[in-house]
């Protein structure tokens, strides 16, 4: 799918970073500068003096960015939770931040560019129409305080819930994860798999550090909820300090 | 909310930074605060222990490396960006 679309320069906002230091010289012109034809002759020339050639800039966009094909793919594959859809969206991804390659400014975080890309591409294309009923459950941050001061077990380093978690199987995990509402799963995924800051996840998702850290609070919860479960149907959890309470 | 005994920051205020912590986003004196109350305080320390071993599974489990010939594909996807963009003439 989407082969065809057809890509316009600077289409999207998003693409440029709006409240990262944009400089004067930032978005290079990329007008009707002469095509030198040899694209595969990749120098690293970094001569800021001149503007780069389109050629030039084809060749530091592959060298920079193709790196990241794996991590972008495993993103896309925790957010579509099809290969095939995650394959068409890292394509789709690259061929927009190729495009808008020029609006990219050189010093900062490019992985963290792509996966803006990458996320605005999905909440665009992929996202169904569905309204997640995110305020169902309401923002009781005591329920599972409650739970956690209410047992009294531990002192050894690591405790026995620790422990069944750390035996999960990586399907159980990923299940887990795929199970808990997007917005959620974005975010665990970016803090705890890619180890971005709030920060730069709130620059990702195009939303306050605020809704970041909700977002992960939810997230996490729901996810510990499953992963226990899970563990518990597994048997690794020692059936007397199995906490009920927790919902 | 506190596992009966007193702290010098209940242990409400320090199961709420739970996530903060873990993630490294704590000023360096609250990780301090933070860290003095789970040395005097079980239930916090295996609260703790518990999200911080949800964290390690996630990143553990939910790699997965992109099928051999994405990168091909995405090369491709950008050449043809590339003549879709190339200026006339």
């Amino acid at each position: 799918m989407l082969a065809s679309s057809t890509l316009k320069r600077g289409e999207a906002p998003y693409l440029s970073w709006p409240e990262w230091p944009t400089g004067g010289a930032a978005a290079r012109p990329v007008s009707s500068r002469a095509m030198t034809e040899d694209a595969s002759t990749g120098t690293g020339t970094d001569s800021p003096e001149r503007a780069e050639t389109p050629a030039e800039r084809t060749a530091r966009f592959e060298r920079d960015a193709l790196q990241y094909v794996d991590q972008l793919y495993s993103a896309a594959l925790r957010m579509t939770r099809n290969p095939s859809d995650a394959e068409d969206l890292v394509q789709e991804t690259f061929a927009k931040a190729y495009a808008s390659f020029h609006q990219f400014q050189v010093g900062t975080n490019l992985k963290a560019w792509l996966y803006r890309i990458l996320t605005n591409t999905f909440i665009n294309t992929y996202r169904k129409k569905q309204r997640e009923p995110l305020q169902a459950d309401t923002e009781t941050v005591e329920d599972w305080q409650i739970a956690a001061a209410g047992e009294h077990t531990s002192s050894g380093l690591k405790s026995a819930e620790a422990e069944a978690l750390e035996h999960l199987p990586d399907s159980d995990v990923k299940d887990a994860l795929a199970s808990i509402p997007e917005d959620f799963r974005i975010a665990v995924y970016l803090a705890d798999v890619e180890g971005f800051a709030y920060k730069e996840i709130a620059d990702i998702m195009g939303t306050p550090i605020g809704t970041v850290m909700s977002r992960l609070h939810r997230g996490r919860r729901l996810l510990r909820n499953q992963l226990q479960d899970y563990a518990r149907e597994r048997g690794l959890v020692p059936s007397a300090s199995s906490p009920e309470v927790s919902r | 909310m506190s596992c009966g005994r007193h702290h010098q920051t209940p242990c409400v205020e320090v199961l709420a930074r739970v996530y903060e912590y873990i993630d490294g986003e704590l000023a360096t004196s609250d990780c301090a605060t933070v860290k003095q109350h789970l040395d005097e305080c079980g239930p916090c320390l295996r609260e703790f222990g518990i999200e911080e071993e949800v964290k390690v599974v996630v990143k553990r489990s939910c790699s997965d490396p992109a099928p051999e010939e994405l990168r091909a594909k995405v090369l491709l996807r950008i050449r043809q960006a590339q003549l879709e963009l190339a200026p006339e003439g």
